[in-house]
């Protein structure tokens, strides 16, 4: 919820320590496009600490479903998963009613998109992509399949493991979050050039789901969970 | 106990198309037109080298033109123009091309007018951010640029409301970017 102390909330630089590196050697397209001049200071003012918190009311979000067109149509090929998570800020505050943007290629690592030249099916069924709002308490949660691996065919040899896309369109320009989560014990994991694109094992480990629970019944699936901790701190007030 | 920030990751090339349809356009909301000087607002997104870069994904943020944002934190949101986005999004084509329409934005406070911008795409693991100005006056953000390198920020009128702005990612003319 908004109040007035979130004028208060700061946005320290990001820790490069935590967060994926911006040049990732072999990664060829940061080599060409990560700004060579270091980036500049600037004090946050009005314009940086809002943001499009409107986008809810813009954007037609309900519950989300990747594994089928209507709630009644075939669902799509490859295994259920049910993806569920909790948005924070840096104090363990939910972070509710921002619009969260998820996207995957299909189980046959298939993307819906005019640029993904991988010779493989596409499924009549999945949709690939989809919007949520997360809920009071910061949570989100969506049925889809687990994605296949693919190759990134320019490189020769990289084959991307099977990993989500998730992008949050948070309370303020200071906190856009856009990442890949990746599933755990998958082989492709170990060579992945972004997965390792983060300087410590600790922190690689935030961009892997964690299993859940394994449910059974009319409707059987896997249970994945991956919470996310966008930046803002509250700052604690002065005493006078 | 403060915990530790998500490490965040590039977009790839697959971010879905019809992600970006319909938010080019933040002058017509609610069907009102949006009050203010419409403009389009384009330019290349390039690379090293001058080369276009295609496919990425091009985020604006700005206040209208009373210089309100649409936001909780604004005291004056209750009056921000009803026929205004105040967010948009749009893709580079083939030409690294993007497009915008949408309106300039007014002063408040300390701030010139001005349009926040973020370069999302392959090969950006981060958001690239900065900020478009429509001329040199003062303002507390544009006078942290190095001077030479102001005249970069500032969008260029083109005649019959077509402003271009350029975002050269690396090389010669590179823009500034802030610590995001």
């Amino acid at each position: 919820m908004m109040d007035d102390s979130t004028m208060k909330i700061d946005y320290a630089p990001y820790d490069d320590a935590t967060q994926t590196l911006r040049q990732i050697d072999k990664y060829t397209p940061s080599a060409t496009r990560v700004p060579s001049a270091p980036l500049i200071e600037r004090p946050l003012t009005l314009s940086e600490r809002t943001g499009p918190t409107e986008l809810v009311s813009k954007w037609n979000v309900g519950k989300l479903d990747l594994c089928r067109l209507a709630p009644d149509s075939p669902r799509a090929l490859g295994q259920l998963i049910h993806v569920t998570g909790r948005v924070t800020d840096e104090d363990g505050a939910p972070v509710s009613s921002v619009v969260m943007e998820i996207w995957q290629a299909n189980a046959s690592g298939k993307y819906i998109h005019e640029l993904d030249d991988h010779r493989a099916p596409l499924d009549p069924n999945f949709t690939g992509q989809g919007r949520l709002v997360t809920d009071e308490d910061g949570r989100y949660e969506v049925f889809t399949v687990k994605p296949g691996a693919y190759p990134v065919l320019y490189s020769g040899w990289w084959w991307r493991p099977p990993h989500i896309h998730f992008s949050i369109l948070g309370t303020s320009w200071m906190n856009r979050f856009i990442t890949q989560i990746f599933f755990p014990g998958e082989v492709l994991n170990e060579k992945d050039l972004l997965l390792n694109g983060v300087p410590s094992r600790d922190v690689r480990d935030r961009l892997i789901f964690k299993p859940t629970d394994t449910v059974m019944g009319d409707l059987s699936y896997i249970g994945y969970q991956r919470d996310f901790v966008l930046r803002g701190h509250r700052q604690t007030p002065e005493l006078p | 106990m403060k915990q530790i920030v998500s490490p965040g990751c590039t977009t790839g090339p697959f971010f879905p198309v019809d992600f970006s349809d319909g938010s080019e356009d933040l002058s017509q909301r609610n069907g009102l037109a949006a009050k203010g000087q419409h403009i389009i607002l384009t330019g290349h997104v390039l690379e090293l080298g001058g080369k276009p870069a295609r496919n990425m994904v091009v985020e604006i943020w700005q206040a209208d033109a009373s210089g309100i944002f649409r936001h909780p934190l604004d005291p004056r949101q209750q009056d921000c123009d009803p026929g205004f986005w105040c967010w948009g999004r749009a893709r580079t084509d083939a030409d690294g091309v993007y497009r915008f329409t949408t309106i300039i934005p007014g002063a408040y406070e300390d701030r010139a007018p001005h349009i926040n911008v973020a370069i999302l795409g392959i090969g950006l693991t981060r958001p690239l951010v900065t900020n478009i100005f429509f001329d040199a006056r003062a303002d507390v953000v544009f006078e942290c640029v190095p001077a030479e390198l102001r005249s970069r920020l500032l969008a260029k009128p083109e005649g019959d409301g077509v402003y271009r702005f350029d975002v050269i990612l690396r090389g010669e003319n590179e823009t500034p970017f802030f610590v995001e």
